[in-house]
């Protein structure tokens, strides 16, 4: 617009003007795209990048993936925290939530809470080197892609069950309680186990119950003589009243 | 490796997805990076009658996605020996032959 508007001011070619007209009436900075001039159109068309093509195949050479340092201040840190969530909680289960948003994920956090049950993040990164060291390393193919850990101190393993049914895309991949790992099946016959006071309970009284059955083979005979004792006792008592009640009778 | 290009996964002609797989294999990972694409909000704004199922099994089986389309066709790709890439090629290629004409000739 400025170059027409010159082309008839300046009859010198090539002699720019002091002052430039800019404001023309319409606007350069607009709510909508602005469609380009023609000639900055094939500008741009001329100008446009062309990568350079790769020395090698995309899939010739494994991709270099940015490497967490070991040795770095914060990953020590999360390390020691995940050390201390091993140690403090006796259950520890990984899971895999596929786009839960901030809303389910607040509601799964307070359901889960009502049971004490936390849910804790870490970095895939440290806790495949956390794992190495330690004594849970078969755990380590188990964080892949976004996971999420479940802890909690008791093992509630049927509550746990229970709020992840209810979301559909927390996806339990397995756990470890009390040192021991298990698998999505696993946890759900530890659910299926009855408490340790019942097994308690089942065992003592299986016990017993064989103790118990001796003593009362034992006790049969004397028992048996000592009923029919009482028996006769009572017989002998009931004939003395009934003489003495007719005896009463014949002297009234 | 993350998601091949930017292309978004759009489910529009997809019944059912149903993904099984035993995490303590090795082979696994690109069937795990499958379904975390699958299942993502976004994925799932496009079709919300589709329904995404996992099912973690520990028997040493290999991993398996079963695609159910609204016409009736289905796709299984075992994700033993694939790549997350391949995966992706082959879902998104036959959700879009199945789209519907008008929709590919808008696109056009």
């Amino acid at each position: 617009m400025a170059a027409t508007l010159c082309v008839k001011l300046l009859p010198k070619q090539g002699w720019l003007p002091l002052t430039q007209i800019v404001r023309h009436g319409s606007k350069s900075v607009t709510r909508h795209r602005r469609p380009m001039h023609i000639l900055k159109q094939k500008l741009m068309a001329v100008t446009e990048y062309i990568p350079p093509p790769p020395a090698a195949p995309r899939g010739a050479y494994p991709s270099q993936s940015r490497k967490v340092k070991e040795g770095s201040p914060l990953v020590l840190l999360m390390k020691k925290e995940m050390g201390k969530v091993f140690q403090e909680n006796k259950m520890v289960a990984v899971a895999q939530n596929n786009g839960c948003n901030a809303e389910d994920m607040m509601m799964l956090r307070h359901s889960l809470y009502k049971h004490d049950i936390r849910v804790r993040f870490f970095p895939n990164e440290v806790a495949r080197l956390f794992l190495k060291e330690s004594i849970y390393c078969n755990m380590t193919p188990l964080f892949m892609g976004p996971t999420i850990l479940i802890v909690s101190k008791e093992p509630k393993v049927k509550e746990m069950l229970k709020t992840l049914r209810g979301s559909p895309q927390m996806t339990l991949v397995g756990g470890c309680i009390e040192n021991t790992l298990l698998s999505v099946q696993g946890l759900q016959n530890y659910s299926k186990l009855p408490s340790v006071t019942v097994v308690q309970g089942e065992l003592v009284s299986g016990l017993t119950m064989m103790t118990s059955r001796t003593a009362s083979l034992l006790q049969r005979h004397p028992t048996h003589l000592s009923a029919l004792l009482q028996q006769y006792i009572k017989q002998q008592s009931s004939d003395a009243g009934a003489e003495a009640a007719p005896k009463a009778e014949e002297a009234t | 490796m993350a998601a091949p290009g930017k292309v978004s996964v759009v489910l529009k002609t997809v019944k059912k997805i149903a993904i099984q797989f035993s995490p303590f294999e090795s082979n696994v990972r690109s069937t795990r990076q499958f379904l975390s694409m699958v299942g993502s909000e976004k994925a799932r704004a496009t079709n919300m009658n589709c329904e995404v199922i996992t099912v973690v099994k520990h028997d040493k089986s290999e991993p398996v996605v079963d695609i159910t389309y609204v016409d009736g066709d289905r796709l299984v790709m075992k994700g033993a020996n694939l790549t997350i890439s391949e995966m992706m090629n082959a879902f998104q290629s036959r959700c879009r032959d199945k789209d519907p004409q008008a929709k590919s000739g808008e696109k056009k």
